[in-house]
């Protein structure tokens, strides 16, 4: 009796601590990021995804942060390790958690942020790669609103460069906003970015 | 009650959980702070990164042995055993992760092409977009230094070696016959489009022992590892069609490309000094297949082509010209599997089988020959750690050539080329790299061992620049020309010792390299032709040293792109039948290429430049006592190309070469005998024609409507 008592409350207790640790960890994770503490936030993202073995997010987060960053890197030098470090995340999330539309768009994001280094070598190759990880994103989610917008977003620059029509980009942003406003997040901590950067495109398209 | 207060208590226990404060400091080499890394328990929650101090401290609930993650951008992630309770104060060291892009790189004797190399000295692009090179990689490859202009003939002629110094791998297996077919002063091109492959590397010395048979230089086509998408390619010019296409499926892919190219209506519109029975013609494809596997990739590339034309050639020695009529048959299929497997390892074994066929009519006579070649390779890589790797393998050449002249004399031989090899790559540090490396062979036609042992070296000396250092023992079997008619020979050889200064920074790279290059067991002969009463022996031997210079710039200018390229070599020999050791004919002392690109954006246009010039070639001349002793005047051509985007997948393009119309001579061809007046009298050897034109129109259909066939002109 006294065993199975004590084994109860050890797994209660694992499990009440876990979660609480989970949704900390996560809750200063994302609060850092938003403060704009990237290598904080990465760095938590780390020990987040050393425990959970199981959660594709930490490794979601660690390749979308490290992308963005190197769209915005003054510091050229950093930008291989950086890029290095967003696949290799990347790679972790998609064992975890393969046929996910969110990390596709993190990849076809990744494939743009390697595109714009040189276009004239990579524009042709990335070009495609990204574009074939937001189509597969979109058949497997077509209400995917992040899918939908980045795509949208990606196609509007060649548009505007050849000065075809961007019409149609921008009628797939205008609905993006819809999948945007419908959009439930699984958890707190599951990608919910986006919606006011379409907002943002939305205007300037007008 | 009393299990009540148990289930309390160990609740309460597990939530006031003692608490250890782990503390210390993370350097790197040079034990200077590093700051921002992050240190954690494997497993846990508990961690935090370091101050600017590089000091770190935090509390965790773990007890007893626990890992220790310390981590940062571009250095080695280590893991610790720790024991929490006395991890206190203490001083974890950092190294910078030589797998980053800034690591020293193996350079001395080798030019890269492709994403994959680091410090790339050709963009895949470049290959293409060159004006001059009219699609085709030896083209593009001879505007690099240590490369001659051989105008009339076509193929790498490598830092004074001849054509067939230069071994040509696909996917790291030989293709027997790299080049197309051709006869006597009409430049040959390379067989391959720049279509199927990603990543070319181009050695012009010093190569690792993994690559046999070659005296001078290496050339590595690798193939794409994965289709892009699915797409179809369709080419107009004026020289023929190409269509191609390429299909995607969930682990595999296949591209398929051909061409038909036929010189008549060309020939029509702009005649070119060559008397033509029937002008050329060509039909040929390329296929490549791949599947991935989980762990592995599986590579199938085949070639084939066709060749036909019929030609009056002037000789000087007759009086009427002469009639050839070739007609080449060419197949190649290569395959190939890479696989990774525990403990890492990685294997790749591939084989390959080419098949040429030439039937040649010269006048009333009849030349059909036929070589069957193959290649079998197994190799194995093992990854002792991030800073050991050890590569080994084996080598299994087969060839078997045979040759009939009227039915009446046929030569021919068999000969299987076994060899093995075992290399290191050793990073000692970020900085300083080696890689060592022996070659074993034996060939049983000629009854030759070889033994060739190999050794690089790289040293950083600043964050841009770095030297490399490269030696090596270069063996080769004699050429099919001379093997047809006997097997008493040695091996032909060559050492090699490279010095190599790179500096690179963002898009300027700056290249120079001195050799010396020693050659010994060349073969000679005694008769005027090769021929079955020839005697042959190894006696030839000779040298050649040099400086290349390479300066690539995209810097600089706003949308231009430029190289230039600067080769100086001292070469000579004493081989086939010379009376001398003298500098050969297809030597310019000097070579200088300017190659340029400039895109202009309101016309959406590349529009590219191409200055070639080297300084004249030997000629021997019979009419003077010293052998080879005449020198042309030096060689000049400047080219032109325009590519037009029409729309983005559609695009015109248009090219000339030799706009000037310099007239160039390559060397003269000598009568055999005395004209009346005692003199022997010499036709000059010129290109076919002046100028080339050519106007293509190229159009590719995707489902993504990004692409374009830019990166295949």
């Amino acid at each position: 009796m006294k065993t199975i008592i004590t084994s109860i409350a050890i797994f209660i207790c694992s499990l009440l601590s876990a979660q609480t640790q989970y949704e900390q960890g996560m809750g200063k994770a994302m609060q850092l990021w938003g403060e704009g503490n990237n290598t904080e936030a990465v760095a938590t993202f780390e020990r987040i995804a050393s425990v959970e073995k199981t959660n594709w997010l930490p490794n979601y987060y660690i390749a979308f942060i490290s992308t963005i960053e190197v769209f915005g890197a003054k510091d050229k030098t950093k930008i291989p390790a950086l890029l290095t470090k967003a696949q290799d995340a990347i790679d972790n999330a998609t064992v975890i958690s393969p046929n996910n539309p969110e990390i596709m768009v993190v990849q076809a994001m990744l494939y743009t942020a390697i595109l714009i280094q040189d276009p004239m070598t990579n524009g042709q190759k990335y070009g495609g790669l990204a574009m074939e990880q937001y189509n597969k994103a979109l058949a497997i989610d077509p209400k995917n609103p992040r899918a939908m917008f980045s795509k949208a977003e990606f196609e509007i620059g060649g548009a505007k460069y050849w000065k075809t029509d961007t019409k149609p980009m921008c009628e797939a942003i205008a609905k993006s906003i819809e999948l945007f406003a419908n959009f439930k997040p699984e958890t707190p901590f599951h990608p919910n970015w986006g919606a006011d950067r379409a907002q943002q495109a939305l205007i300037s398209c007008k | 009650m009393k299990t009540f207060y148990t289930f309390t208590l160990l609740l309460l226990a597990c939530i006031s959980n003692a608490q250890q404060t782990i503390s210390g400091t993370v350097v790197d080499e040079k034990n200077k702070a590093v700051v921002g890394a992050n240190v954690f328990i494997d497993g846990t929650y508990d961690g935090a990164s370091t101050d600017e101090k590089g000091n770190f401290n935090f509390k965790t609930t773990a007890t007893g042995n626990q890992l220790l993650v310390v981590s940062f951008l571009s250095y080695e992630t280590i893991k610790v055993s720790i024991e929490v309770e006395k991890f206190q104060n203490q001083t974890v060291k950092l190294k910078e992760s030589v797998n980053t892009l800034d690591a020293v790189v193996i350079t001395a004797g080798t030019f890269s092409a492709g994403e994959k190399s680091r410090v790339s000295v050709l963009k895949p692009l470049d290959i293409v977009t060159t004006a001059g090179s009219a699609g085709n990689i030896i083209a593009a490859l001879q505007t690099l230094p240590g490369t001659q202009n051989v105008g009339e003939d076509g193929r790498l002629f490598v830092r004074g070696g001849e054509a067939d110094e230069t071994q040509t791998f696909v996917d790291g297996i030989r293709v027997a016959q790299p080049y197309g077919a051709t006869t006597n002063n009409l430049p040959t091109r390379g067989r391959f489009s720049p279509f199927l492959f990603s990543g070319i590397s181009f050695s012009t010395g010093g190569y690792s022992a993994e690559y046999g048979e070659a005296l001078s230089s290496v050339l590595l086509l690798n193939t794409q590892d994965e289709a892009d998408q699915n797409k179809t390619d369709i080419s107009l010019m004026t020289v023929g069609l190409g269509l191609s296409n390429t299909q995607k499926w969930k682990k595999s892919s296949l591209s398929v490309n051909t061409a038909y190219i036929d010189l008549a209506p060309y020939q029509a519109a702009i005649p070119q000094d060559v008397d033509w029975n029937k002008p050329f013609q060509s039909l040929s494809g390329e296929t490549v297949y791949r599947y991935n596997f989980a762990n592995g990739i599986f590579k199938a590339y085949a070639a084939f082509d066709a060749s036909r034309f019929d030609l009056n050639q002037e000789d000087i020695n007759q009086p009427d010209k002469v009639r050839v009529n070739l007609r080449n048959n060419n197949f190649y299929f290569n395959s190939s599997y890479k696989g990774n497997f525990s403990g890492n390892w990685q294997i790749f074994t591939g084989l390959s089988y080419g098949y040429g066929q030439n039937k040649i009519g010269i006048d009333d006579n009849d030349l059909k020959n036929a070589e069957h070649a193959s290649h079998l390779k197994l190799k194995f890589t093992k990854k002792l750690s991030d800073k050991v790797k050890l590569n080994f393998g084996t080598d299994y050449f087969i060839s078997k050539f045979d040759e009939d002249y009227n039915t009446t004399f046929k030569s021919g031989y068999d000969s299987n080329i076994a060899a093995v090899y075992t290399e290191a790559d050793i990073f000692f540090s970020k900085k300083f790299a080696a890689k060592v490396g022996v070659r074993v062979s034996t060939n049983d036609y000629i009854n030759e061992n070889g033994f060739s042992p190999r050794a690089s070296l790289a040293y950083k000396v600043s964050k841009n620049s770095q030297f490399a250092f490269a030696y090596g023992n270069f063996e080769q079997t004699p050429r099919q020309e001379y093997l047809k008619y006997s097997n008493d020979f040695k091996t032909e050889k060559a050492a090699h010792y490279i010095l190599n200064y790179q500096y690179a920074k963002g898009n300027r790279t700056l290249r120079t390299e001195v050799y010396y290059k020693g050659y010994s067991d060349l073969v000679k002969y005694d008769t005027e032709n090769v021929q079955f009463d020839s005697q042959f022996s190894n006696d030839g031997q000779g040298y050649a040293k040099g400086l290349d210079v390479f300066w690539r710039d995209g810097n600089s200018i706003k949308y231009l792109e430029y190289w230039i390229s600067y080769s100086y070599i001292d070469t000579k020999r004493d081989y086939k039948n010379y009376t001398a050791e003298v500098t050969p004919s297809f030597v310019s002392t000097h070579s200088l290429s300017l190659v340029t690109k400039y895109w202009i954006n309101d016309w959406k246009s590349q529009v590219g430049f191409t200055q070639q010039f080297s300084s004249g070639r030997p000629f021997n001349n019979p009419n003077e006592a010293a052998f080879m002793n005449g020198k042309t005047k030096s060689y000049s051509s400047l080219s032109f190309n325009w590519a037009y985007l029409l729309s983005q997948q559609k695009i015109l393009y248009f090219s000339v070469s030799n706009i000037l119309g310099t007239q160039n001579i390559f060397g003269y061809n000598y009568a055999d005998t005395q004209n009346g007046n005692g003199v022997y009298d010499r036709k000059a050897i010129i290109p076919t024609a002046d100028r080339f034109f050519f106007i293509g129109f190229f159009w590719t259909i995707s489902d993504n409507k990004k692409d374009n066939q830019l990166k295949n002109l």
